[in-house]
């Protein structure tokens, strides 16, 4: 069998093209060779599969060799038929001819001889010769060919085909190729069917004792290698796998233990790519073939398929898989394998098929997610490429070079020992390298990890390797090992519970059993670590063949540099991937060595990449691993705002994963970065760290321009306490997003405790709105935080709840301006001027208090505050319907202040200052003042038009109100109040009767002004020039009448007896008033809250003293008798005719001197009169002079009339124009207005 | 019962909500890191693996040496159950992991709970615990 297989092999190697035979019958192939050549590779044939179906071939090469060739001559027939691959797939004859006689008597013959072997597929060349002018041999050539057709080709099958050497050939070439393809189709379809036959045959054997799975394999992979010299890959690739699987269902058969190999030098570098790395010859066993080689040998077959077909990610995804169950293989036959051989033929196969499929691959030759996956199935080769470089590496003492992080433990301490039957020794002249490993190892110190953290390194190691080792080892017996460990339990238990320290164990031991000049004869005792390493080290400089590959292992510094690269392939293939954890955990590997190469900035890129995953995932346990190593980085780079906010984000994880101890070395690492190394102000998010909500409940409610305080919850997640230079929070308001947000400032430093702590914080008037709380911001010496994060009340770890949509629940709200108080005069109706009198103000809080509230009172002119104490009392609440109501009763009863609290207050510099309880309540202030008047009242003539008006304006004062209140009297409000004053009586006079002895009863009507009553307890008259009282008395009213009670608005009369006389000296009469005086002596009572009342005294009296009374002086004019007067007016009738409106007409006076005037009036104008025409003009409209003299001779008994030119301009009873003489006293002229006309409206017709 | 077992429900941000040292021997100090990691790792294979089927138990989805990632997706909210074990009792997992779901949706319905946030009811730990030594 084993020349069949050499055979077969030198085949295979020297065949590698179809081939089409030539049969030159007539010495044409030398001219024609060229040509025909150049017809290769063909282009875009189909050939059919196994099932028959036609498979289409881009590029097909073939080879012509002649069939008196050495290469297709000299075979025996029985290897024609295994090796049937190699023989011609075409049979080409080339003839030419140019006689029929010829082609009759010898070329037809002969031509029958050559294509009676019916194996063959074949067809005949007819070359024609004859020259294009040459008609003659042109046709002779064309009837030869005519007859070759007819002798030859059969309906069935066309077998000629025609090539004019000297003419066109148009078709020529195309009739060839596809004659060469269809034979070449037919021969393999043949022998497909031949093979597929004799391959069925056998493996129907392949459970009998006389199967022989090297013959199967010359088959099946003749059969491949057909396919694949076809070019039809697919199915070549399928026939492998077909082998492949056949193989692993016969290899194993029971009772067939054959060599697993594997055990020669070099062995140990895979050779999963490279078929013809060994030669099968050499691996044959009996009837098969050795496992490790042959299924390497398939691999390589499969993947060199696979890369014709440009499938390289295909290569690589099979390959894993199968470094995978090979690697099982290798473990099941650990034992016989050399130290260590899965773990570097691992290493070997991953490189290469890293290499090779890398090599192999284009960037867009497969779809995207292929693309993904061909990028993930290399980060995987790498990646377990890596864990065995570490585990040879640990086991030759790198071991403290390899960085103990999560990554590495997961895929170390899971990963059994290599477990040869014995370990191997330590060979004898090895004393200066174990002293050098000795010495390494009491060197190496774990890097002390930033901020001092204490942790536990996780394990890189399945079980203590000491004791592995040992166990292994063929004389020491278990009973050793013990006292190995020094008989401590749990170090026994080793193999489940993982060493924390294996390196100081390690000491320990050497210490114990180290003595100098004791390393011969380790035979018979436990080995040493260091030992151990050496000897690891000597047996894999054994197994390992590969010059790099124990380069990198030859030094920690080669060892560091092939890490990094591993790692570094791993992850930028990772990173290609969809897997980017995978790719980013790497990342943190190759950090890890940056940093102990002190590339700091490169590791502090990495770190922060791997430290935003694992934050952003929140997978905190991973994240407290690289997190400190991250913080170091950026510390030696003075990345001050990147190492404070590593040490906020360390400080934010949960408790649970530091110590307090560790916990507090970042605290005070911010702490003193804050307070010391800056020089500029750095910014941080301490979001996570320091978090903050308002306090439960409704919020806090503030009127506009109120200022408050706000108390805020803020959790710090510091160990200790810390001190804040100033905190700020912002407010926002929801309701109105252009502002933005307002800062209000903790005035002093804070402290916060760890946990929970209460900030009050004072609060500046706010815009009406719903505000929620924004940022906290304050400074930690040079460091100034923010946190956006609010609590949700609870402790300060839930983080993951800041991913959500935060809870905007309302702190303040301030409400929009309205008014908070008011004040109104507490009396409507007038009070006595010239009287002190109380002014009530009801100052009335709307749902605020009035708390220290201060009213400045600001009385205007005319108006003075009296000295007495200002007055305060509770108002009691007014009732709706009391409201409506206006009898005197039911006002009395709820409008008044219930005068329960009177409180005197002091009026300083215009202010004062409210009483406490009248905060909330609705209170009146009384106010003492005086509304000064200096002018006396006048009586008027009983019918005259008053003006109400005017004398309701003249008693009129203001009072300006200026209450200021709130919490820092920042609310103002203002009022100005005005308040009547009146005097008590109106007083008119009319002359009732006019007796016959001259006196006169002048009836003089008093009205009361007032809303109190009135009493009148006496009444005279200072008459005025010109008149006495009649009789002896002094014109007092006869005193029983008096007191004469006057109630409210209503009207009492007295009657005055006078008559004309002079009774004074002519020098008197200048200092004499002209006006009469009426005296009237008063009392009152009233109540302050309805309106006029007795005057404020300053200290109470009693109601009926005299001093109580008060005096009201009013002026009247008395006018003498008509005769008397001087000058006496008159009005002249009007036309008859009736007053229209809009009719122009006369009015006319007369005036007329009734009396010469002498000596008293010497001064004046004695001969001209003053007049003036005194009319409403609402009513009327004067043309013509309204005024001026016109002359009146002094004589007695002269008379003038005066003109106007009227208009009027209403209709209905008008009174008409007045004409009255200014520079002539009143009571001397004598005049009788004329009463309303009736004016007309004209219809304009 | 598993002799390993680490119990984790990932929230659709990738954060885990809920972790679980379940099996029955002692939770080791420095394995946790171990499990974190594998456990982060495996969510690679998740996010590959989850969309190519509509069943909600994605089986064993990763090896790590002798330990297996077990994976369940939940439909609506996208959380991932993961189990790491060394068992290899499939069903037993399945039933686990369809009770914890059921759990894990009654959580969801408690108007305090807000979704993505850590589970801390004692009272969802007692019951996951008590499923694991019922099931695994």
């Amino acid at each position: 069998m084993a020349n069949l297989l050499a055979q077969f092999q030198s085949i295979k190697s020297s065949c590698d093209r179809l081939v089409i035979a030539v049969e030159d019958v007539n010495d044409l192939w030398p001219n024609l060779k060229k040509e025909f050549e150049e017809r290769f590779p063909f282009k875009s044939v189909f050939l059919n599969n196994k099932t028959r179906n036609p498979v289409p071939v881009d590029e097909l090469p073939a080879d012509f060799i002649l069939t008196t060739d050495a290469r297709l001559r000299s075979r025996f027939p029985q290897e024609q038929l295994l090796f049937w691959f190699r023989e011609p797939y075409a049979t080409i004859v080339l003839v030419t001819c140019e006689d029929l006689d010829e082609f009759k008597t010898i070329l037809k013959p002969r031509l029958k001889l050559i294509v009676q072997n019916e194996e063959r597929e074949w067809f005949i060349v007819f070359v024609s010769k004859a020259p294009a002018h040459n008609d003659q041999a042109t046709k002779m050539a064309k009837k030869v060919y005519a007859k070759l057709e007819v002798d030859f080709s059969s309906k069935k099958r066309e077998r000629c085909c025609k090539l004019d050497m000297h003419g066109p050939d148009s078709n020529f070439w195309e009739d060839l190729e596809a004659k060469i393809m269809e034979c070449i189709r037919n021969t393999l379809d043949r022998r497909i069917q031949f093979y597929e036959e004799e391959i069925r045959k056998l493996s129907e054997q392949r459970f009998m004792p006389v199967w022989n799975f090297c013959n199967f394999f010359i088959l099946k992979e003749s059969l491949a290698f057909m396919f694949e010299i076809a070019h039809l890959h697919e199915d070549a690739l399928r026939e492998y796998d077909e082998l492949e699987l056949c193989y692993s269902e016969t290899v194993n058969m029971a009772g067939r233990l054959r060599d697993f190999g594997g055990m020669e030098r070099g062995d140990d570098q895979a050779t999963l790519l490279d078929p013809g790395k060994k030669a099968l010859t050499q691996i044959v066993q009996d009837d098969s073939f050795r496992e490790f080689e042959f299924r390497q040998y398939l691999f390589a077959c499969q993947a060199k398929l696979l890369f014709k077909l440009s499938r390289p990610f295909e290569v690589a995804a099979r390959g894993y898989s199968f470094i995978i169950s090979f690697s099982k293989a290798l473990a099941l036959h650990e034992s016989t394998l050399p130290f260590c051989m899965r773990e570097v033929w691992v290493i070997t196969a991953c490189l290469a098929l890293i290499d090779a499929t890398a090599s192999h691959y284009k960037d867009g030759l497969a779809a995207p997610d292929m693309e993904k996956e061909f990028y993930r199935v290399q980060g995987e080769l790498f990646t377990l490429c890596r864990t065995k470089f570490l585990r040879l590496a640990y086991l030759i003492g790198y071991g403290s070079s390899i960085e103990r992080s999560p990554v590495n433990s997961a895929s170390l301490s899971m990963l059994p020992w290599p477990k040869p039957t014995v370990w191997p020794s330590l060979p004898p002249d090895a004393s200066t390298e174990v002293l050098a490993k000795e010495k390494m190892i009491l060197q190496e110190s774990p890097r002390p990890k930033h901020f001092g953290i204490q942790r536990k390194p996780l394990p890189l190691e399945p079980s203590v390797l000491l004791r592995e080792a040992n166990r292994r080892r063929a004389t020491l017996s278990a009973g050793n090992l013990f006292e190995l460990l020094d008989g401590r339990p749990n170090a026994i238990d080793g193999s489940v519970q993982m060493s924390p320290l294996p390196k100081v164990n390690a000491m320990s031991m050497s210490r114990t059993y180290s003595s100098p000049g004791n390393f011969d004869g380790s035979i018979d005792r436990p080995m040493r670590l260091a030992e151990i390493y050496v000897s690891s080290e000597h047996a894999l400089q054994n197994t390992i063949s590969d010059v790099n590959l124990w380069k990198s292992l030859s030094s920690v510094k080669e060892f560091e540099q092939k890490y990094l690269d591993l790692s570094k392939g791993a992850a930028n293939n990772y990173h290609s991937s969809w897997w980017k954890r995978h790719g980013v955990v790497l990342d943190g590997e190759i950090a890890a060595v940056y940093l102990k190469h002190e590339k700091y900035d490169l590791a502090a890129k990495l770190y922060e990449k791997v430290c935003a995953l694992y934050a952003g995932e929140g997978w905190e346990n991973l994240l407290s691993e690289v997190l400190p190593n991250l913080a170091e980085c950026q510390k030696i780079l003075s990345d001050q705002a990147g190492y404070l906010s590593s040490c906020v984000r360390l400080l934010s994880l949960d408790k649970g994963l530091f110590l307090t101890k560790e916990r507090q070395a970042f605290q005070s690492e911010v702490v003193r970065l804050a307070h010391s190394e800056m020089e500029r102000p750095v910014p941080l998010d301490v979001s996570s760290l320091i978090t903050f909500s308002g306090n439960p409940g409704p919020p806090l409610e503030l009127c506009d321009g109120d200022p408050g305080i706000l108390s805020v919850t803020v959790w710090s997640g510091f160990p200790d306490d810390i001190t804040l230079e100033s905190l700020s929070l912002t407010l926002t308001a929801t309701n109105n997003t252009d502002e933005g947000s307002k800062q209000i400032k903790s005035s002093d430093a804070t402290m916060l405790k760890p946990g929970r702590n209460t900030i009050i914080l004072s609060l500046p008037p706010q815009k009406p709105g719903l505000y929620v709380l924004g940022v906290l911001t304050g400074q930690i010496g040079q460091l100034r935080f923010r946190s956006h994060s609010f609590s949700k009340g609870g402790p300060a770890d839930t983080d993951d709840f800041m991913s959500y949509e935060k809870p905007t629940r309302p702190i303040l709200k301030v409400s929009k301006p309205r008014s908070l108080v008011d004040l109104a005069a507490a009396v409507s109706s007038a009070l006595l001027i010239n009287e002190p009198q109380w002014v009530g103000i009801i100052v009335r809080p709307i749902n605020y208090s009035l708390r220290g509230a201060v009213l400045h009172i600001d009385t205007g002119p005319g108006l003075r505050i009296e000295k007495h104490g200002i007055e305060i009392q509770k108002l009691a609440t007014v009732s709706p319907n009391a409201a409506n109501s206006d009898t005197p009763q039911s006002s009395e009863k709820d409008g008044s202040p219930v005068a329960d609290e009177v409180k005197q207050l002091t009026l300083i510099d215009g202010r004062i200052e409210l009483v406490e309880w009248a905060s909330n309540i609705t209170s009146v202030l009384w106010i003492p003042v005086r509304a000064i008047s200096d002018e006396l009242p006048k009586g008027t003539p009983a019918g005259a038009v008053v003006s109400q008006r005017q004398s309701v304006v003249d008693g009129l004062r203001t009072i300006a109100l200026k209450l200021e209140f709130g919490v820092s009297h920042n609310q103002i409000f203002e009022k100005t109040i005005a308040v009547h004053f009146t005097d008590p009586f109106h007083v008119s006079t009319c002359v009732s009767d006019k007796c016959n002895d001259g006196t006169m009863l002048l009836q003089v009507i008093l009205q009361s002004q007032v809303k109190a009553s009135l009493t009148v307890y006496d009444a005279w008259l200072d008459l005025q020039d010109g008149f006495v009282h009649a009789g002896k008395g002094d014109g007092r009213p006869t005193s029983n009448f008096f007191p004469l009670i006057v109630s409210p608005k209503s009207k009492a009369g007295i009657l005055f007896s006078i008559c004309l006389g002079n009774t004074l000296v002519k020098d008197e009469i200048k200092e004499l008033r002209p006006d009469s005086i009426l005296n009237i002596r008063y009392g009152i009572s009233g109540c302050r809250t309805l309106g006029a009342h007795s005057p404020v005294a300053e200290e109470p009296i009693a109601a009926d003293d005299d001093s109580q009374r008060l005096t009201f002086r009013s002026a009247l004019v008395l006018q003498q008798p008509v005769l008397n007067p001087c000058l006496a007016v008159g009005f002249l009738p009007l036309p008859s005719s009736g007053l229209r409106v809009g009719q122009l007409m006369t009015m006319k006076w007369r005036v007329e001197r009734l009396k010469d005037l002498e000596e008293n009036m010497a001064s004046q104008n004695h001969d001209k009169v003053l007049y003036e025409v005194i009319a409403n003009y609402e009513n009327w409209m004067i043309a013509g002079r309204k005024r001026g003299y016109v002359a009146l001779s002094t004589k007695q008994g002269s008379r003038v009339e005066i003109t106007i030119l009227c208009l009027p301009l209403v209709a209905g009873y008008v009174r008409p124009p007045q004409l009255g003489l200014p520079e002539v006293d009143e009571a001397n002229i004598s005049c009788n207005p004329p009463g309303p006309h009736l004016i007309c409206f004209v219809q304009m017709v | 019962m598993a002799s390993t077992a680490c119990f984790v429900i990932v929230s659709k941000n990738d954060i885990p909500i809920y972790e679980a040292e379940v099996g029955i021997v002692p939770k080791k100090e420095d394995a946790a890191h171990q499990h974190q990691f594998i456990l982060h790792a495996a969510l690679d294979i998740v996010q590959d693996l989850a969309w190519t089927t509509s069943a909600m138990f994605l089986k064993a989805i990763d090896r790590f040496n002798d330990l297996v990632v077990s994976v369940y997706v939940t439909a609506v909210i996208h959380a991932r159950l993961m189990l790491l074990h060394d068992s290899r009792n499939d069903d037993g997992i399945k039933s686990f992991f369809q009770e914890v779901h059921e759990l894990y949706i009654k959580t969801l319905m408690n108007p305090l709970y807000l979704p993505g946030s850590r589970i801390t009811s004692s009272h969802f730990d007692t019951k996951v615990r008590a499923l694991a030594r019922k099931y695994l």
